[in-house]
């Protein structure tokens, strides 16, 4: 894994083709874009500028939840809450408006990893796993796909899902802390129960909150699993410049990075501190502390 | 002389517009840079940005040993601004010379290297290891990083500590030396003179500015550290402040630096005396900012018929805010 990695993301100016509520607080926003835009795989995020006059400074970085061609055009959409000013401001966004867009950015899932897929999403961290189920499909492969949350309403994207399992014969778990939908419990019992039932080695590939995430590491570590997560974290630039998104390196990854130097996985060689941007966003469980990861 | 009986600028071709200045022995195509820590190593942003259009590049600022910087959170957007607290992360000497620097020559770059330390003797062993190193155009000694706990901002904002220092680097290089300001003094005349006098090419002016942003939930700072430093264009104002006085309080060049996100944000500050400027925090919101810049600077001057920068440098005068004193500062546009 020594290739030198390419820089192939863009800033371009999008027009929003739709935007409307889906769920509860939750937004679909898909976008047009420009040529030169390189389409992006799942686990991947772009950063979203607001248009003059914004009420925030930064690009937001979101991950996104599609990519597909209509007419020849990239459409890529997004799922998000507006939970912050710059959010939001992006909800009010209507079709025809243009948002600046970078990306795509940071590394996404290795998909083609040999084994079972099985994708674990928690909450609004559905978003990139939605995009990783169509391109499974798209693969003809079979998936298994967890779902949690707290309670039913925040099952977002829970149909659109099913859609996409359905038609390899995949099957969708669901659980609700509150037993709401499905199990009561967290994506980690419907895991225990699920893993017995299937062909090792299993490949998991999770997006959620960070607590569920380490549990998730934890969960796979422990069975000699592989697991890819998606992480978060504040940004600056997203592009590996300000150095400003940093996540604990666990001691191996540390280890193999003193021992690497400059190599595509480590990407300015810093042993301590991975960045969520560029190392990432997606990391292998193995490569995060997570007793230290916030 | 009333505003109907001046003559209206003629304009001229934008390409007719000449931005070259001169930092020291070091003549920039254009006085446009990019703000250390705000562009990588360079090449970070070479497939998006022509770097031979920049002035130059000014590097990540390289330290002897490798620096892994502070723990998260590094980041905290605030009112038009955002607080960093990096804490110089950076790849070392020995890897900054023989994998950055050799890749920034390939793409034909202005290289401005920041070197940074904790005492004088630190910044001789940079200056010694990359002097001589003929990739290298200037060097911008980063005398104010707010965000390290030794070798910092504070260390360095004494006039006599910098002096002494800048004597004993001067003996290391031919090459122009810059100096990198903290704009939190007193009065950032004295560390500018003392810099001077020490043998610096230019002084750059400034820095971020430290701030604080508390987290009421969790009654903590919203960095990791406790404060940050300030950027972006909740600064500008501030900092050309800074910039002005220190610019009428020295011969030698100045770089201007805060806030800068359009042609006209630089212009402000080579109007108050400076010789070229930074873009910073601006690259991570658009970053193609910094060629931007340069393009609305040449637009500008052309449409005014101002065929040089010397043309407009230094023209702000604090006393002909009631009445224009020439045409360039008389003219309003947007």
């Amino acid at each position: 894994m020594s290739v030198t990695q390419t820089r192939t993301w863009r800033q371009v100016s999008a027009c929003v083709r739709t935007h409307t509520a889906q769920g509860e607080g939750f937004r679909w926003l898909e976008l047009e874009m420009p040529e030169g835009f390189e389409t992006p795989v799942a686990g991947q995020f772009a950063q979203l500028l607001l248009p003059p006059p914004s009420p925030v400074l930064l690009p937001r970085p979101m991950s996104v939840a599609s990519a597909r061609r209509s007419r020849g055009r990239l459409l890529v959409g997004f799922l998000y809450a507006p939970v912050g000013t710059g959010t939001r401001a992006l909800a009010a966004l209507e079709p025809g408006a243009h948002v600046e867009v970078t990306g795509p950015l940071g590394r996404g899932y290795p998909l083609e990893e040999p084994g079972t897929p099985i994708l674990v999403a928690g909450g609004r961290g559905v978003a990139p796993l939605l995009m990783a189920a169509e391109a499974l499909s798209r693969a003809r492969r079979r998936c298994e796909f967890v779902f949690g949350a707290r309670t039913k309403a925040l099952l977002v994207g829970v149909a659109g899902a099913r859609l996409r399992l359905s038609r390899m014969g995949s099957r969708l778990h669901v659980a609700t802390d509150d037993g709401s939908r499905g199990t009561q419990g967290t994506v980690i019992d419907v895991l225990e129960r699920l893993a017995p039932g299937l062909e090792p080695p299993l490949v998991l590939h999770a997006c959620g909150p960070h607590g569920m995430l380490a549990a998730v590491a934890e969960w796979a570590m422990a069975r000699g699993a592989r697991a890819h997560l998606a992480m978060e974290s504040v940004m600056a630039c997203g592009t590996g410049v300000c150095r400003g998104c940093p996540l604990p390196r666990s001691h191996a990854a540390r280890d193999r990075v003193l021992a690497q130097g400059a190599s595509a996985n480590a990407l300015q060689g810093n042993p301590e501190w991975a960045m969520c941007c560029t190392d990432g966003p997606v990391f292998e469980s193995r490569e995060l502390d997570w007793e230290r990861v916030s | 002389m009333s505003h109907s009986e001046r003559s209206a600028p003629r304009p001229i071709a934008a390409g007719r517009v000449d931005l070259r200045v001169r930092i020291g022995t070091l003549e920039l195509r254009n006085p446009v840079l990019t703000a250390s820590g705000t562009f990588g190593y360079g090449d970070e942003y070479a497939h998006v940005v022509d770097l031979t259009s920049l002035g130059g590049v000014v590097t990540k600022t390289v330290t002897v040993e490798p620096r892994s910087g502070n723990a998260p959170a590094r980041v905290a957007e605030t009112a038009s601004g955002m607080l960093n607290s990096i804490g110089l992360e950076n790849v070392g000497l020995a890897r900054f010379r023989d994998e950055k620097l050799p890749r920034l020559a390939k793409l034909r770059a202005t290289v401005i290297a920041s070197i940074g330390g904790e005492t004088a003797e630190e910044l001789e062993t940079l200056l010694a290891a990359l002097g001589a190193s003929g990739s290298v155009g200037a060097f911008e000694v980063n005398f104010s990083c707010p965000n390290v706990a030794a070798g910092g901002a504070r260390y360095w904002a004494d006039p006599a500590r910098l002096e002494q220092t800048l004597r004993r680097l001067r003996r290391h290089t031919a090459r122009p030396l810059i100096a990198k300001l903290s704009p939190d003094v007193t009065d950032i005349r004295e560390t500018a003179r003392a810099c001077e006098a020490g043998g610096a090419d230019a002084i750059t002016a400034v820095n971020t500015f430290v701030g604080l942003a508390v987290d009421l939930d969790r009654m903590g700072s919203r960095l990791g550290r406790a404060t940050g430093g300030l950027s972006g264009p909740a600064i500008k104002p501030l900092a050309l402040a800074r910039c002005h006085e220190a610019a009428s309080a020295v011969r030698i060049p100045v770089i201007g630096s805060g806030g800068i996100v359009t042609g006209r944000d630089a212009l402000e500050f080579i109007a108050a005396g400076a010789t070229a400027v930074q873009v910073g925090t601006a690259t991570f919101v658009e970053p193609g900012a910094a060629p931007r810049v340069v393009a609305e600077m040449r637009e500008w001057l052309a449409a005014r018929g101002l065929a040089r920068l010397d043309d407009l440098r230094g023209r702000f005068s604090a006393t002909a805010a009631q009445e224009p004193a020439a045409p360039v500062a008389a003219e309003s546009t947007r």
